[in-house]
């Protein structure tokens, strides 16, 4: 039986002990293996002085990311690497009325996903009705996009939790800081069909309060977008970043979010995808002023 | 889409009845009569809504719990909306009991004193209080600095609303008061409360439920440095005795025959159980700040 998470885990190695224990253990011995790239790309002008989204900039950002992370020069070609022109896709998007996925992210996926060929009429956007929506319901392809933010039972809501939308009952993955988040992919809708996951970072919230675990104090303007065909290993970064604010905004005491097992577990109970950051490769992308990971 | 399990006409919200309604034991909705129809430029919109155990997830994605935790019977919301389309809404939860409500008002204290009900606190965009067995907030969607003579003022109209005044939980008379950085002191029962308030651990070490009353304090040493106390109350003195194994075995398994060590905060931590209670200290700067504060938390009949 191994012994539980504690703070003193993550004070011994900071986000490793939560994240998976083998990048604390060996690093010079462990045998090389292939890492999960996750591409993080920031622009000081993804946010106009007025806060709005500049729909080109961040167009050009998600265009970059994901041409990094496949290894294409051209942004057709790599979202070619993602979707096929057959392909019936799903974006799953979230519209949590405080902070949804910002439109212009939206319509830059969306975009691609025709540019690479798919049909007009076999794209689609939804959140809370994917698991009856007939485009989603026979969806070949998922893209998944949403904003990253700290949630009062999960610790953050991050990609991962961004499918509780497929789940039966959303109250059922509640319990236990929302531990079995990582199923949720292994379900007959939704498993292996995952292409693309944006953590949308343009204007994090790393605190919540009030009834709505909302305020507009806890927001910042990051401007970036955090990219990966690995939804954990996606998570895992957006974690590393909320912890880093938290740490710099709210001390030490209170720099891990309320705990966000589930993306351990994702990877070591429900085997998605990888949380430990020895295992990741981040990539960074243009704007680097406090970039804080 | 949000549904009610209840809707107030808006008709009623903005009747006059003052005389009508002793509040001690009545249900929510019949405050939505007492509010004020109109504050400042901000008058009433829409419905008043009620929610109860079972439908406050329709109200909140994903916040219910921390209102589950404690015994949150119903809250009321009204919607303020000025002629630039901001929003303010108001919502009245009834904890059951003003140890729950102050419990609900004190996990999350940040901001300076608002000088409203039994204690309160506001900040841009969010005023939140508590009084007798009910807790208040008061959140903006919009522009919060044109909102904050609004909030205020809403919040100055409801609080006499609510009385009478509660008694606090007793549990915080065992807090020793040297040091103690009281406007941070959280009451409160359950694993997610402490986990927002102080992340021990990703499991539920000290086995808190809804039958364990738990609070958590900051205190300040002469030296500057801060060090936290939890001191959680158990239904059994068997299960406060587990409890501190188990923490002792989870979180300080290298601790002395006292409970105590040292941690890589460089802080010290102790854990001691008498009785039904546990305490359980935090970064202490000593080691004898840690067993002597333990120690006092458990001292019989203060």
């Amino acid at each position: 039986m191994t012994s539980p998470m504690t703070r003193r885990d993550f004070i011994r190695g900071t986000t490793v002990a939560v994240l998976g224990a083998s990048a604390a253990l060996g690093q010079e011995t462990a045998p090389q293996v292939p890492k999960t790239r996750v591409v993080l790309v920031r622009d000081p002008d993804a946010l106009d002085a007025d806060s709005a989204f500049n729909e080109p900039v961040i167009q050009r950002m998600l265009d970059e990311a994901v041409m990094k992370l496949v290894g294409q020069a051209d942004p057709v070609e790599a979202f070619k690497r993602l979707v096929r022109p057959e392909d019936v896709v799903g974006i799953k998007t979230n519209v949590w009325s405080f902070l949804p996925t910002p439109a212009a992210v939206e319509k830059a996926i969306r975009r691609r996903v025709l540019d690479a060929g798919v049909a007009e009429e076999a794209v689609g956007l939804d959140d809370h009705t994917v698991r009856t929506n007939p485009l989603f319901v026979k969806a070949t392809a998922l893209i998944n996009a949403r904003p990253i933010r700290t949630h009062y039972l999960a610790g953050m809501s991050g990609c991962i939790k961004n499918y509780i939308m497929f789940a039966e009952s959303q109250e059922a993955h509640h319990p236990d800081s929302c531990a079995s988040l990582g199923s949720l992919f292994l379900l007959p809708q939704v498993k292996g069909k995952t292409r693309l996951n944006v953590l949308c970072a343009l204007t994090p919230q790393f605190h919540g309060r009030g009834p709505h675990n909302f305020s507009r104090r806890y927001v910042w303007n990051y401007k970036g977008l955090i990219v990966g065909l690995d939804p954990v290993a996606v998570d895992s970064v957006g974690l590393r970043l909320i912890m880093a604010k938290r740490r710099l905004e709210l001390g030490p005491a209170q720099e891990i979010p309320p705990v966000p097992k589930h993306i351990q577990l994702a990877d070591t109970r429900y085997g998605i995808g990888t949380a430990d950051p020895a295992k990741i490769e981040l990539v960074k992308l243009g704007w680097l002023d406090d970039v804080l990971i | 889409m949000v549904s009610f399990t209840m809707r107030v006409p808006g008709c009623l919200a903005l009747a006059a009845v003052p005389f009508l309604i002793s509040l001690a034991g009545g249900a929510v909705k019949d405050l939505g009569p007492k509010l004020p129809p109109r504050v400042l430029d901000w008058k009433a919109s829409g419905d008043d809504a009620v929610y109860d155990r079972t439908t406050l997830y329709d109200y909140m994605d994903g916040g219910a719990e921390v209102y589950l935790a404690f015994g949150f019977r119903e809250v009321l919301v009204r919607k303020y909306a000025d002629a630039a389309g901001d929003e303010l809404v108001l919502d009245i939860y009834d904890m059951g009991s003003p140890a729950e409500a102050f419990g609900m008002f004190s996990c999350d204290r940040q901001d300076p004193e608002a000088g409203l009900g039994q204690g309160s606190e506001y900040g841009p965009g969010l005023l939140r209080f508590w009084r007798g067995r009910y807790f208040v907030s008061v959140t903006v969607s919009g522009n919060e600095d044109k909102a904050e003579a609004a909030v205020l003022a809403l919040g100055k109209a409801v609080a006499p609303l609510l009385g009478p005044d509660g008694a606090l939980p007793d549990m915080l008379g065992l807090l020793p008061a040297a040091g103690l950085q009281a406007g941070r002191t959280a009451y409160f029962h359950d694993q997610v409360h402490l986990s927002n308030r102080y992340f021990i651990s990703a499991e539920n070490i000290l086995n808190l439920s809804g039958k364990t009353e738990c609070v958590f304090a900051e205190y300040r040493a002469a030296s500057g440095d801060s060090h936290r106390l939890l001191i959680v109350r158990y239904p059994a003195a068997a299960e406060a005795e587990a409890a501190a194994r188990s923490f002792r075995s989870a979180f300080l398994p290298g601790s002395d025959a006292e409970g105590v060590a040292r941690t890589e905060s460089k802080g010290w931590s102790a854990v001691r159980s008498e009785g039904r209670l546990l305490a359980a200290v935090f970064e202490a700067s000593s080691k004898d700040e840690a067993v002597r504060l333990a120690a006092e938390a458990l001292r019989p009949a203060k």
